[in-house]
């Protein structure tokens, strides 16, 4: 019964050669270093996850973001524990991201035929720090307030377009309601969206050329 | 990497897949495992720390120190070593080539190699890179300003990790000869704020000690703040503080004290960091502390900048003075003692002394602490005290400031100038002695004498300029300076602050002016004869305010309304929140009172002003005396009253809307309650009711107080004559 | 013998990669539901006395219309409601608050003088003075508040 239905389904997908394909392939033998990326690929999905269950309360307004991440926080049932695992979770991101990153640099990985795949990587670290960045603001607290001042500022000493760059990002001269509705906004649907995207190409390009073998002292 | 490379890497590549395991499920579960110890250290962290949330956000908080998430703080760290135009590297230029170098990796390193040890540079940049990456993050962990409690009981170091740290990190370097207190004062490069505002002249001056000499701020925490404040020692003389640490246990107010002996616990270094950090380079301060005892409020001096340099540095010896005693009565000798210890009590002294001391004290008097000190010094004469030699207590910091305010102050503007400002722009609303008064712009409260004692010495110059040209938006002032739209220039506004510093020596008030707030014990019908009928009516048929025995008004408002309505207001009408001022059982008792009206139609009728509201001067508390006086040769023409009218209503009426005291027309005809002025009949015309104070409406005008009667009675005749 | 451990091998790894991505999504999952379905869980507080207004203003033996506002809390926002209730009383002591609420579809009833009921306009529903159905398709009687006198003043929780 199973059989058949495997089949049947096979004859119309032909998902077990994408099966095959992915998972079946052969894989030079690695040790435990190979596995940061999956890592950060499981706590991208879970940032995702906890990401969609946090906007169902969050309002990104001045007015109410505080009060609504209070409200997930410490009136909702596991509220705190979602909250936890996205804010855990983003520093989680970032020093995988980076490990990740240090493995491929010590082992020769982003050289032929995986050049494409290290500079798709590279900007996928600089949207994980775009996240972080953006994300730091939504609670509207003290921290997230001033640490985006100081942080947009930075931006603003740029010579000549400095200015214009800090406004850009602000949405304004100051940190306000348009700030913070354009953080949510880039946080939420353009770096998702940007980070899919990469990590579509990343991910079959490694499927694609396969993992790097552990290189030897002669190599 | 050429083609035969490539080749020989594929064909390698490929020996070592088919040698290899399939990824399911022998990598995958080499994943998982790490996965699952991952999420566990997540939930662990989201379940053992939480997630952080502080208090919701304050834009107008100057004392939270920002900090980014860690992951930026090396970059945030980085920053402090590129200051002023050199910060665009560390924004720009370093992120991009480390950014670059990262992204043109494959294309720089074109080697076959692979093993980290076959390719050195690359491995030692990485290795470089993260090790600078983490020793700037640690550093910036360690930098970090500790929140402000962890300061221990180092005030002053609070006081800097509060409001400089966040921006210059823990310690600043300082160029010899930077005026530091004019510097946080008035802020000076991009992006620091002007801190006069904010801080108090001795928590600037305390800054600015703890800015030179850090390790001051912490002896002094350490040994002196048990009995001293800051601001005690900072206001002191530094000749005293010299004395007390360096004599130890003989030092007169030391003595009997359990105290360890200063000068062998602490070695001299350590006093001098003391003395750095308590004698902040303030010249204004420096001068009221060290030469002020001798010098008064101001020395005259027209010479060199250097020879003043060095008098003070140097010091030197006075003149002489003869005993006067065979010159002088016993009477003249008696008053002119008691006139140089207070001026005041003596004033018939003050002709006697210009005329035989001026020529050598100048304007300014001695001062004496009592009437038989004086006595004994005028009758006999005796060598002055030796100007002490500055140079040995005084840091050069200390000395450039002392100088350059001497300097700065001999160049400043005479009080007279600052005076006429004061009178036409300031006197309106804090009274011709800066006395203060009721509050035009809140009602039940009051000004402040800004003459007092108490309030000039706790405000520098820049802070009193501050205040004149920005305003004090809470408390109901206006900003009065150009570059906020105001009538007064710079210039204009040192004059004024100059004329408020010749009341220090002087103060022509000591207390606040005091006005009654009522505590209200009375009964509902009782509370709305004396607060709501005034606008309301009296039998609450409407005046100002609407009508509230109005069948409408009635069926419209449940209780909870009108009650709310008393116990809130209303914004911008003078309905305020009675709340504040009635308890909520007297508010029952009003809309108790409201809701038996009985339904009127009766017009309007203006009720005269008893039970005035308690914001009143206590001019207005005398019943209005206006005698008649005989008409004068000449009826008063507009050109007579414009004076009064410039200096005492156009300060507020004009630039501020409705009623424009500026052309004789305007002040008929404007304003917001209808023609000001009925020409030829002064008892209806409004202008009139509000300078007595008969109106219904508001306070009496100016909130200052009453016009002179001469004035009122020169206004009321040019309306009678026909406003012309 | 080789075959089998290597079968025995790749069947624990199977089985323990899919207990451990069960138990992830599990701890993902499962706490998920109760935070989707928190506000529809949650209790309303406790409600506190409101202030209708002096007793004096109820008229004796007839309902007597009080309005007041009520704050009501969802998520995050407190948000105000104005409400009303007729008050009534016989002797000036005992005092009935009825809810103006219709029971059957949540329309406002009004007081009809002449006829000495309430009356639904929605439906034709009737009420007689104690809250009780006279007539029409309301399936219970007009809801009570709780009521309380304190300073001749009265107060009222509940609705």
């Amino acid at each position: 019964m199973m059989a058949r239905l495997t089949t049947w389904l096979d004859e119309r997908t032909g998902f077990q050669q994408v099966w095959q394909a992915i998972f079946l392939r052969k894989i030079p033998k690695v040790n435990w270093f190979y596995t940061l990326g999956s890592a950060t690929l499981f706590v991208a999905m879970n940032q995702m996850i906890t990401g969609i269950l946090l906007t169902l309360y969050y309002v990104p307004t001045p007015d109410h973001a505080y009060d609504s991440v209070q409200y997930i926080t410490f009136q909702l049932p596991a509220g705190w524990y979602i909250r936890g695992l996205h804010h855990w979770g983003a520093s989680a991101m970032v020093v995988l991201v980076v490990l990740h990153m240090l493995r491929v640099i010590l082992y020769g990985a982003y050289k032929f035929p995986r050049e494409v795949t290290w500079a798709t990587g590279v900007i996928l670290l600089l949207v994980t720090i775009g996240f972080g960045f953006t994300g730091y603001l939504l609670p509207w607290d003290q921290k997230a307030y001033w640490a985006t001042t100081v942080g947009t500022r930075i931006a603003g000493a740029v010579p000549f377009v400095g200015d214009w760059i800090l406004r850009i990002l602000r949405g304004g001269n100051d940190l306000s309601a348009v700030t913070l509705a354009r953080f949510f906004g880039v946080h939420v649907w353009v770096l998702p969206s940007v980070l899919l995207l990469l990590m579509g190409i990343h991910l079959f390009l490694v499927i694609r050329n396969g993992i790097s073998a552990v290189p030897t002292r002669k190599d | 990497m050429d083609e035969k490379e490539k080749q020989a890497y594929l064909e390698k590549y490929h020996h070592e897949k088919e040698k290899g395991v399939p990824f399911f499920p022998d990598i995958i579960f080499k994943d998982t495992v790490v996965i699952l110890v991952i999420f566990v250290a997540l939930a662990a962290l989201a379940y053992f720390a939480g997630a952080p949330l502080e208090e919701r956000a304050n834009p107008a908080d100057t004392n939270y120190t920002p900090r980014p998430e860690w992951y930026f703080l090396f970059l945030f760290q980085l920053l402090k070593y590129f200051p002023g135009y050199l910060e665009v590297i560390g924004v720009v230029v370093l992120p991009t080539i480390g950014i670059s170098l990262l992204f043109f990796l494959p294309l720089l390193d074109r080697s076959s190699k692979r093993h980290f040890i076959n390719r050195p540079i690359v491995t030692g940049a990485t290795l470089i890179g993260m090790i600078a990456i983490i020793g700037l993050t640690v550093l910036s962990i360690r930098e970090a300003p500790p929140p402000a409690e962890a300061a221990g009981g180092d005030a002053v170091a609070a006081l800097y990790i509060r409001n400089c740290a966040s921006c210059h990190g823990a310690s600043i370097q300082v160029a010899t000869g930077t005026n530091l207190h004019n510097v946080i004062a008035e802020g000076k490069h991009e992006g620091m704020p002007s801190w006069s505002a904010d801080l108090t002249s001795d928590q600037i001056d305390a800054l600015a000690g703890f800015i030179l000499s850090p390790g001051g701020s912490s002896l002094f925490a350490a040994n002196c703040s048990a009995c001293h404040s800051i601001e005690e020692l900072v206001a002191s003389s530094p000749v005293k503080l010299k004395e007390a640490l360096g004599s130890g246990l003989t030092y007169e107010p030391h003595k009997g004290l359990q105290l360890p002996d200063w000068s062998k616990t602490l070695t001299p270094e350590q006093q001098t960091q003391l003395l750095n950090f308590l004698a902040a380079p303030d010249g204004q301060r420096l001068f009221a502390t060290n030469c002020s005892a001798c010098h008064g409020r101001y020395v005259a001096y027209s010479g060199e900048k250097e020879q003043l340099t060095k008098t003070i540095s140097q010091g030197g010896v006075h003149l002489d003075m003869p005993a006067w005693k065979q010159k002088f009565s016993e009477a003249e000798l008696q008053q002119l003692a008691r006139y140089v210890v207070d001026p005041a009590t003596a004033p018939e002294g003050k002709k006697l002394f210009q005329d035989q001391c001026a020529a050598c004290h100048g304007e300014r008097v001695p001062t004496a602490a009592t009437v038989d000190e004086a006595y004994d010094q005028i009758a006999n004469g005796g060598a002055h005290q030796t100007m002490p030699v500055w140079g040995q207590v005084l840091t050069p910091e200390q000395l450039d400031a002392l100088v350059n305010y001497i300097i700065q102050a001999n160049q400043g503007e005479d009080t007279e100038a600052g005076q006429k400002l004061f009178e036409s722009n300031c006197a309106g609303c804090h009274g011709q002695f800066g006395e203060g008064g009721p509050n035009p712009a809140r009602p039940n409260s009051v000004i402040t004498p800004i003459s007092s004692e108490e309030f000039l010495k706790t405000r520098d110059d820049i802070t009193l300029a501050a205040i004149i040209a920005l305003g004090q938006p809470d408390l109901g002032m206006g900003a009065f300076g150009n570059a906020a739209g105001g009538p007064l220039s710079d210039e204009d506004i040192n004059s004024i602050v100059a004329y408020m510093r010749s009341w220090e020596t002087n103060p022509p008030v000591v207390t606040a002016p005091e006005i009654e707030i009522q505590t209200l014990v009375m009964q509902g019908g009782e509370i709305y004869q004396q607060i709501c009928a005034q606008c309301h009516g009296v039998s609450g048929e409407g005046n100002v305010g609407p009508a509230l025995s109005d069948k409408d008004f009635q069926a419209k408002n449940n209780d909870q309304a009108i009650y709310d309505t008393i116990s809130k207001g209303h914004n911008n009408t003078s309905m305020i929140a009675w709340g504040d001022i009635l308890t909520p059982a007297q508010i029952n008792q009003l809309v108790a009172f409201i809701r038996q009206m009985p339904p009127t139609e009766k017009p309007a009728t203006p009720k005269p002003a008893e039970g005035q509201d308690a914001g009143n001067p206590p001019a207005a508390e005398a019943t209005p005396t206006v005698t008649p006086t005989p008409k004068a040769a000449s009826a008063p023409v507009f050109a007579d009253i414009e004076p009064i009218l410039k200096k005492r209503c156009a300060p507020c009426h004009g630039a501020m809307g409705g009623w424009d005291a500026s052309t004789s027309e305007k002040v008929i005809n404007s304003g917001d309650h209808g023609p000001a002025v009925i020409p030829g009949d002064a008892e209806n015309s409004l202008l009139e009711k509000k300078l007595l104070g008969t109106q219904t409406d508001g306070t009496i005008m100016p909130p200052g107080g009453k016009l002179s009667e001469k004035e009122l009675n020169l206004i009321l005749e040019w309306i009678k004559a026909g406003a012309k | 013998m080789a075959k089998e451990s290597k079968m025995n091998r790749e069947g624990f790894l199977k089985g323990a990669i899919v207990s451990i991505v069960t138990l992830i999504g599990a701890a993902l999952g499962l706490p998920a539901l109760p935070y989707l379905a928190g506000p529809a869980l949650q209790k309303s507080g406790d409600q506190e006395w409101i202030r209708l207004g002096p007793t004096s203003k109820v008229e004796l033996g007839q309902p007597t219309l009080f309005k007041f506002k009520v704050k009501t809390q969802s998520g995050w926002i407190v948000d105000e409601q104005e409400l009303s209730a007729y008050v009534l009383s016989n002797d000036g002591r005992e005092f009935v608050a009825l809810s103006n609420v219709c029971t059957h579809l949540g329309c406002r009833v009004r007081w009809i003088d002449d006829e000495k009921t309430f009356f639904c306009p929605c439906h034709n529903a009737v009420f007689d003075k104690d809250g009780k159905v006279a007539a029409g398709p309301p399936p219970r009687p007009l809801d009570k508040f709780e009521i309380k006198v304190q300073d001749n003043t009265l107060y009222i929780k509940g609705g």
